[in-house]
């Protein structure tokens, strides 16, 4: 059989080997401390030959003996693609399509494995028989499937909260790489936007069952046991997933410190008994922008401006700015240099950019040692052509369980990722924003290869590109989880383990900033002037910044879980503490003498060139945590939960907080008579939830006056005098927000195919942290600074708001077993919020009232149709100066007048109150395909376009603008500035507001397994092979922009559009 | 069993481990990057540097205080105050047209919304400090002169409260805490303009007393002395014996003044008029004035402000309206019968400061010359970056330093000194008070005179026997040209109550036609809609504010 005993071994063969070795290893290393080398190499030798004369033996005496047979499903129907296999070995085949396979053994003793998609495996002893017929069970395991909840995992048939959990074989069928972008449509009550396309920057914004706080509605995120994990949930790798649940009612109130906005619980893959099997994947993805905005040409353009010019000096006519000629010009190309009409999107952006992942995991183990290793990386390229703009991510895993003895287990999880960002000096925002901005009346690069000065001396072509320099910001995040467990061997049941958590991540970033030159040509005198931009004053700078985050968490718990006759119990008492630091550095030089030194020390020499600057901080929190969950046969079900929180965030006497929660459930169909008398309900159980959480995501030391260092005023000549602002008012009494979760559902399986899950829950917030503003009138001297990145209010945060939320999930689910298999099932999520407390002025109007309606609604004018005609003018209220073309605001009070007293909430915000998804996976034969859908409802964006004199238009606004020669125009006239204008920014209305409702194929795969047959030649155990997309298209009314933005500008780097072909390999 | 053993030890040694870690005081943490009244009040230091700042005010909008936060005013901001007034248009709007327009509303400020705001807040945490100043211990010296500074700062907020809004809350020393009832009825009484005047004027008093009369090492340029105080006071009075206000009398006004005029510290710079306003040190004119430096600037005016060609976006551009008004070098108004002006060749022959405050047409600037002209212009829409021309076909050249760059000037540019107080001002407020008072003595002809022929300036003295009225009309105009730009004109319009007239004109500019060497030169409407009501005497206090007061607080009339 094989002359080169090297390359004749059989693959699991192989692998045993070194799976042996490595156990010992494994063994030697982390228990005994021992160095293993020479004992492994002997073991391996050893083995070696064993395997070398074990495969001889069998080559020269192995008898062929043939097994046939048709493998069938319950109902008769025949099963193509089964697969059928030698236990113990990778001898085996698939059955063909009529569900008949043939299989040569060399053993007449063998096992052989049947398996196939949603069927129950069987394992038959050939006994000597030569025909053998299967009939395989359908699997109806989801009852036994095990969730992932906070602190242990439960059966799902004994689940009383709201829990939904995704697999990580689901979501590596998501081309893109960001974790958050996958859950979307995936399941009822998670609510995602994404907002952004930029890689490196493209994750999802997200709520579980919408918004319900006024204030901070960032839910928390769970990575293997460890609460706020450093690193979060975006760039894990898909590949590393085992499954990711969410906690959506009181079952969260486990983590009740944070858990107000709900949890979501990511379990990364452990290892599992049996031999190494390696897997690789490689993905190639190409994208492209889910849509931009189409905008005016030239000629259009043009004549806009005449048209702002008219509106601005009507006794000037008509051709104020351009001429006819000249427009002309820009229409027939004539003249490239003069009047051009370029199209800055083309210019500026590739058609598609590359992105590509690979992964490759080593999965195995014995009884004792069991371990997940695995490597990956992400590439993705921005859109600009010869763009600064790159993505690129290392990641490794390595998740490894030892039973130390039959009773004392630990394990030891480490991950670490390095994510290397790159970008152009300016910021993506503002490169879209000079996209949407330039005007096409001005060349994009004149033919001798110099940059125009685009619009402002900011040329789009250029901002992408490394010209003007580039960040760089590389991070690095580091998790490490020991853990271990020890059974007490005197009770049974009782246990106590522990974990000990380190979380590091270093965020680098140094922005070398270049001067360039931009040049505009003079067509008086021929000649290109030029302009200097980048930089600082014509010299290169540099500033660099260092984020250090430590996060220490300890956790040591006792727990105890018995059967005891049909009493089931389980309960634990832990405690766990967090310490997290954050330590920032920054400085800076300008006057660079050279750009080829980019480096702190190279700079500038004066003093003023440099400058510097850091801080830092410490948060800390103390927990006691207890459960406790009984269930009597699987039939009635009770959990008990508390938190004790300690947080530093508040003074003393005011840290801790109780969170308690109880849940029941009642599974009817576990009832004799009713298993009796209803059979085709196969399972059904009622559930209720009822708890209290809690919210401290709010500043730190509020609880006294802040004052802090600004040195911003100048004494004497040009010396910068220290100087203190006041920052923060005390609230000595701030302590917790709080939650009150309730939760009703109802779990069905019926007729074993359908899955019913209907759910109420409603949420009462109180106590929320909140500034106050409007109520608190500026006389007093207590009046906040305009809110900005860097400021936060004067006012504390103070336990006033209150907001009540209620909704229901409904999902709906079918499994078709066969030949054709599929499962398909739906999702839908109503969330809707009402405001009970929130700070308002006193005297505001009641309609315009934020309180005792939804969160997050805006107020706007009503635009109710266009000025056209003097009869218009004259019969609606205006404001002063209004003209033809202009939007007539509805005069919402009748007083006659158009002022603020007229502005109305909007219906909806930019959080959809309704979602909904629908979920596909099927398979025939050796094609599997995946599709999920996702879609919202009830929500609203408001873009108003940076229009005018300021920049382009979009093409919907400028193809239907009113003008003197359009005065049927449907979009109000050109002005000179849209966010100042009339129309626009000075009287914000309801015209901009878009219905952003949308349904979109968010993601697609299908995928071809090739046939054992054809892979056992070369070695392979498995490979198949896909092709996929993410957004592949969208069903919405809005035309310009991507729905899931929520940029009031419509400027930012567009959502992606990924399509994506990938290998899986197995070994 | 050996090894149980072991491992049993081991847990309970991590068990241990653990809760060694659970420390009682683990939730207890010291913050490392702010300050506490406690420090604020026991470090003389600390407690300086808290005053120091209050020079500055809290940013309350967007495109406010570029740079650094903003002082008292306006000053100089991307659209500055002068595009409210018939100075200037702010080429690129930014919410200074609809003030123009008279659209101003309670709910739609434009770019004044934010002096209320800004000036409670600084009053609030100037009480504060006052309130606490004898806890802290410093020098008898350093206290008294602390007060007095403060003194200084709160007269100045209500210097900008007053001037814009009229009658005014007075919460005299107290400090509300947001623990307060803030619906209480002293927070939203309006008291008339004369206590609020008044109530400043007195805090200056005091504020002169204990003020030094010089910067010093110890006292450093920047930080308001006795003659800051005066100057305040002397500006308030003559506010007060305004037409609009009517809450003084003229001989106070000019008393006032006069008392700064006779600290005989002051004096008109010598340096030419153009280079007053980009000196910052060793300019005896200056008696107050917000300074600036690398790291700590304002808006880069010239690239804000100049000419296309030139890179730059043409922002604060200046009217025909007030070209019209500089006079001619002999001293003749351009309406003048008989005037030496001629209508072909406008900008020649001139007051010396119109080239120094407008760029126009041909004027030299930066090694090149203007071009507004078409076809063909550089500086006008025929040129590069077109819509950044100007719309009235002038720029501003007043405030330019011409040794900062205008390509890419952001860590270098904004370093001007702005003046609050300098001697011109004191001396054309006693000549105006002093001509109401008394009628046009001799002292009021000294003090105009000395600012019309000023070095560099020279302009002719005004001819002996003018009428009050004729004073007051030649008063009236060299405080705009003398003080333009400088955030003057705004309110003595209003004072004057002559914005009626002068803010329903056009907003003008002027269209230049090139034919060979020849030019042309037509009047053109550069802002359209310019429109003034009764109600824009006073800013209208802020929707949100009233809405906030529960409606107890009074809006200013028309709004």
């Amino acid at each position: 059989m094989a002359k080169d005993p090297g390359n004749g071994w059989d693959s699991s063969q192989l692998s045993i080997i070194n799976q042996s070795c490595m156990n010992k290893i494994f063994h030697e290393q982390s228990v005994l401390h021992r160095p293993g080398h020479a004992t492994c190499r002997k073991t391996f030798r050893y083995l070696f030959f064993a395997a070398f004369s074990l495969l001889v033996s069998t080559a020269g005496f192995a008898q062929s003996f043939t097994v046939k047979g048709t493998i069938t499903a319950q109902d008769g129907e025949t099963l193509p693609g089964a697969s059928v296999i030698v236990k113990g070995s990778s001898t085996g085949t698939t059955t063909d399509v009529d569900g008949k396979y043939s299989l040569n053994i060399s053993d007449p003793s063998a096992t052989l494995v049947v398996t196939y998609i949603g069927y129950i495996a069987q394992e038959i002893a050939v006994a000597n028989r030569s025909q053998i017929d299967v009939k395989l069970l359908v699997n109806d395991k989801t009852l036994d499937e095990i969730v992932v909840v906070g602190y242990g995992t439960q059966k799902k048939a004994t689940l009383t909260g709201s829990v939904s959990e995704v697999k990580g074989s689901d979501i590596v069928k998501s081309p893109q790489p960001n974790l958050s972008n996958s859950l979307a449509g995936r399941f009822s009550g998670f609510v995602a936007n994404n907002r952004g396309g930029e890689p490196g920057y493209d994750g999802s914004s997200y709520t579980i069952r919408g918004f319900a706080s006024t204030g901070n509605s960032d839910v928390l995120i769970v990575v293997d046991g460890i609460p706020g994990q450093v690193g979060g949930l975006d760039r894990l790798d898909p590949n590393d997933i085992e499954s990711v649940s969410i906690l959506k009612d009181a079952s969260a109130a486990v983590y009740g410190s944070r858990a107000a906005n709900g949890v979501i619980l990511v379990t990364t893959k452990r290892g599992t008994t049996g031999k190494p099997v390696i897997s690789y994947s490689f993905n190639q993805g190409f994208s492209s922008p889910t849509r931009l905005p189409k905008l005016a040409d030239a000629p259009t353009y043009a004549t806009i401006l005449n048209e702002i010019d008219y509106y601005n000096n009507p006794a000037g006519g008509m051709n104020q700015f351009y001429s006819a000629e000249e427009i002309e010009k820009f229409r027939n190309g004539s003249d490239p240099i003069n009047y051009p009409n370029t199209n800055w999107q083309k210019e500026t952006l590739k058609n598609f950019a590359l992105q590509n992942q690979h992964n490759l995991g080593i999965n195995g183990g014995t009884d004792n040692v069991k371990y997940y290793v695995s490597l990956g990386t992400i590439y993705q390229d921005g859109l600009y052509k010869n763009g600064a703009t790159k993505y690129k991510q290392y990641n490794f895993r390595s998740n490894v369980d030892a039973n130390v003895t039959k009773d004392f287990k630990v394990s030891l999880s480490l991950s670490g990722r390095q994510e290397n960002r790159q970008f152009p000096v300016s910021s993506a925002g503002n490169t879209f924003r000079s996209i949407y901005r330039a005007y096409p009346t001005v060349v994009a690069k004149y033919p001798n290869g110099f940059y125009s000065t685009g619009v402002e001396n900011s040329n789009p072509v250029v901002l992408g590109t490394d010209m003007g320099g580039t960040t760089s910001n590389p991070t690095s995040v580091f998790n490490g989880i020991v853990r271990a467990s020890y059974n007490i061997p005197a009770i049974q049941g009782l246990s106590v383990d522990g974990f000990y958590s380190v979380d590091k991540s270093f965020n680098f970033s140094k922005t070398f900033s270049t001067p360039y030159k931009l040049y505009s040509y003079n067509k008086a005198n021929d000649s290109y002037g030029s302009v200097v931009t980048g930089g600082s004053a014509g010299f290169a700078s540099l500033s660099q910044k260092q984020i250090n985050i430590t996060n220490l968490t300890q956790n040591i718990r006792l727990s105890y879980e018995r059967q005891i006759g049909k009493h089931n119990i389980n309960t634990f008492v832990a405690y766990e503490q967090n310490k997290r630091n954050e330590a920032t550095f920054e400085a800076s030089r300008i006057n660079y003498p050279t750009t080829s030194t980019p480096e702190l020390s190279q700079g500038g020499a004066a003093a003023t060139d440099k400058n510097n600057s850091g801080s830092s901080f410490n948060f800390t929190r103390k927990s006691y945590i207890g459960r406790l969950a009984y269930n009597f046969s699987e039939k009635y079900l009770a959990e008990v939960q508390a938190r004790l929180d300690g947080s530093s965030v508040f003074p003393k006497g005011k840290q801790y907080g109780f969170f308690p929660s109880v849940s029941a459930g009642y599974r009817i169909s576990e009832e004799d008579w009713f298993k009796n008398s209803v059979t085709f309900i196969d399972d059904l159980k009622i559930r209720a939830s009822y708890g209290s959480l809690g919210n401290d995501n709010v500043g730190q030391f509020q609880y006294y006056n802040n004052y802090s260092f600004n040195n911003q005023y100048v004494t004497g000549a040009n010396v910068i005098t220290s100087g203190i602002d006041l920052t923060k008012l005390a609230n000595p009494n701030i302590t917790w927000e709080t939650s009150k979760k309730m939760d009703i559902g109802l779990n069905a399986v019926v007729l074993k195919r359908f899955n019913v899950e209907v759910i109420y829950f409603n949420q009462k917030r109180s106590n929320i942290l909140a500034a106050r503003s409007a109520s608190i009138p500026n006389t007093s001297g207590i009046v906040n600074p305009h809110k900005t990145d860097q400021s936060t209010p004067l006012v504390p945060d103070e336990n006033l708001g209150k907001v009540n939320s209620s909704g229901f999930e409904a999902t709906l689910g079918y499994n078709h077993s066969g030949k054709f298999r599929y499962s398909i099932s739906g999702n839908v999520t109503y969330a809707k919020s009402k405001i009970v407390f929130i700070d308002e002025a006193p005297g505001v109007l009641d309609y315009q009232r934020q309180t005792g309606g939804a969160l997050y609604r805006d107020l706007y004018y009503r635009s109710i149709g266009i000025f056209r005609t003097q009869a218009d003018l004259d019969n609606y209220p205006h404001l002063q100066g209004a003209q033809f073309g202009d939007l007539i605001l509805e005069d919402y009070n009748k007083d006659g007048k158009i002022t603020a007293d007229d502005q109305i909430r909007s219906d909806y915000g930019n959080v959809p109150l309704l979602t909904y998804g629908l979920v596909f996976n099927g398979g025939y034969k050796a094609f599997d395909a995946s599709i999920v859908f996702s879609g919202q409802g009830m929500v609203s964006q408001y873009v108003l376009p940076e229009s005018g004199q300021v920049g382009n238009f979009y093409s919907s606004w400028a193809d239907n603008r009113y003008s003197p020669s359009n005065p049927e125009g449907t979009f109000p006239r050109a002005d000179t500035r849209a966010s100042s204008s009339i129309n626009g920014g000075l009287y914000k209305n309801d015209f901009w507001l878009n219905n952003a409702s949308f349904v979109r194929l968010k993601n697609i795969e299908v995928g071809y397994t090739l046939p054992k047959t054809a892979l056992s030649k070369i070695k392979i155990a498995s490979l198949r092979i896909y092709a996929s997309a993410f957004n592949l298209f969208t069903i919405t009314g809005v035309k310009d922009y991507d729905p899931e933005g929520n940029s009031n500008s419509g400027q930012f780097y567009p959502q992606q559009r990924i399509l994506n072909l990938g290998v899986n390999i197995k070994f | 069993m050996k090894s149980i053993k072991n491992i049993t030890k081991t847990v309970a040694l991590g068990v241990l481990l653990m809760s060694a870690g659970c420390q009682e005081n683990f939730l207890d943490v010291v913050p490392t990057d702010r300050v506490s009244d406690a420090s604020i009040l026991s470090d003389s230091v600390l407690f300086e540097a808290y005053v120091i700042n209050r020079y500055m005010g809290t940013r309350l909008t967007d495109k406010e205080a570029e740079g650094t936060p903003p002082g008292f005013g306006r000053g100089f901001e991307y659209a500055m105050w002068s595009s409210l007034t018939d100075e200037s248009i702010y080429n690129n709007d930014d919410n200074t047209w609809l003030i123009q327009r008279g659209q101003i509303a309670p709910e739609n400020t434009g770019i004044a919304g934010t002096l209320w705001g800004r000036s409670y807040r600084s009053i609030r945490e100037i009480n504060y400090a006052l309130t606490n100043l004898d806890k802290v211990p410093m020098s008898a010296d350093k206290r008294s002169k602390l007060k007095g500074e403060m003194q200084f700062i709160r007269a100045f907020r209500y210097h900008d409260l007053i001037r814009n809004y009229g009658k005014v809350v007075l919460p005299g020393d107290k400090v509300y805490q947001i623990s307060d009832d803030l619906t209480s009825q002293e927070l939203f009484d309006r008291a008339d303009i004369k206590a609020g005047i008044d109530y400043a004027v007195a805090q200056l008093n005091e504020a002169a007393a204990l003020l030094p009369e010089s910067n010093d090492s110890n006292w450093k340029l920047g930080r308001a002395t006795k003659g800051a105080a005066l100057a305040l006071k002397a500006r308030l009075l003559l506010y007060a014996a305004s037409p609009l206000y009517n809450a003084g009398t003229w001989q106070q006004a000019a008393q006032a003044a006069k008392a700064v005029m006779d600290l005989n510290k002051y004096s008109l710079y010598t340096g030419g008029y153009r280079n007053l306003f980009t000196t910052t040190t060793d300019n005896p004119e200056i008696i107050f004035g917000r300074l600036y430096a690398q790291g700590a600037r304002h808006v880069c005016l010239e690239i804000a402000n100049g000419p296309n060609s030139y890179n730059a976006w043409g922002g604060n551009v200046p009217v025909q309206n007030l070209v019209d008004d500089y006079e001619m070098l002999d001293g003749s108004k351009i309406t003048d019968a008989g005037s030496s002006y001629n209508p072909a060749d406008p900008y020649k022959n001139r007051d010396p400061r119109f080239y120094a405050t407008i760029l126009y047409n041909d004027a030299p600037y930066r090694n090149s010359t203007i071009q507004t002209y078409t076809p063909g212009g550089k500086d006008s829409k025929d040129g590069p970056s077109n819509w950044n021309t100007s719309k009235t076909g002038y720029y501003l050249k007043k405030f330019m330093n011409d040794a900062l760059p205008i390509d890419n000037p952001w860590d270098i540019a904004g370093t001007q000194t702005w003046i609050y107080f300098r001697y011109a001002e004191i001396l054309l407020n006693y000549a105006e008070a002093q001509n109401e008072a008394a009628g046009p003595d001799a002292s009021v002809y000294t003090a105009i005179n000395a600012v019309r022929q000023r070095t560099g300036v020279a302009m002719p003295v005004l001819p002996a026997g003018l009428t009050q009225a004729q004073m007051r009309e030649k008063i009236r105009n060299e405080r705009r040209i003398e003080l333009a730009f400088e955030e003057h004109r705004y309110y003595d319009v209003r004072r004057w109550k002559i914005a009626g007239v002068t803010e329903n004109k056009p907003a003008y500019g002027i269209e230049i036609g090139r034919n060979g060497t020849a030019y042309t030169y037509t009047k053109k409407e550069a802002l359209t809609g310019r429109n003034f009501t009764d109600k824009q005497y006073w800013l209208p206090i802020p929707r949100a504010e009233i809405q906030a007061s529960n409606n107890k607080l009074e809006q200013n009339p028309g709004y």
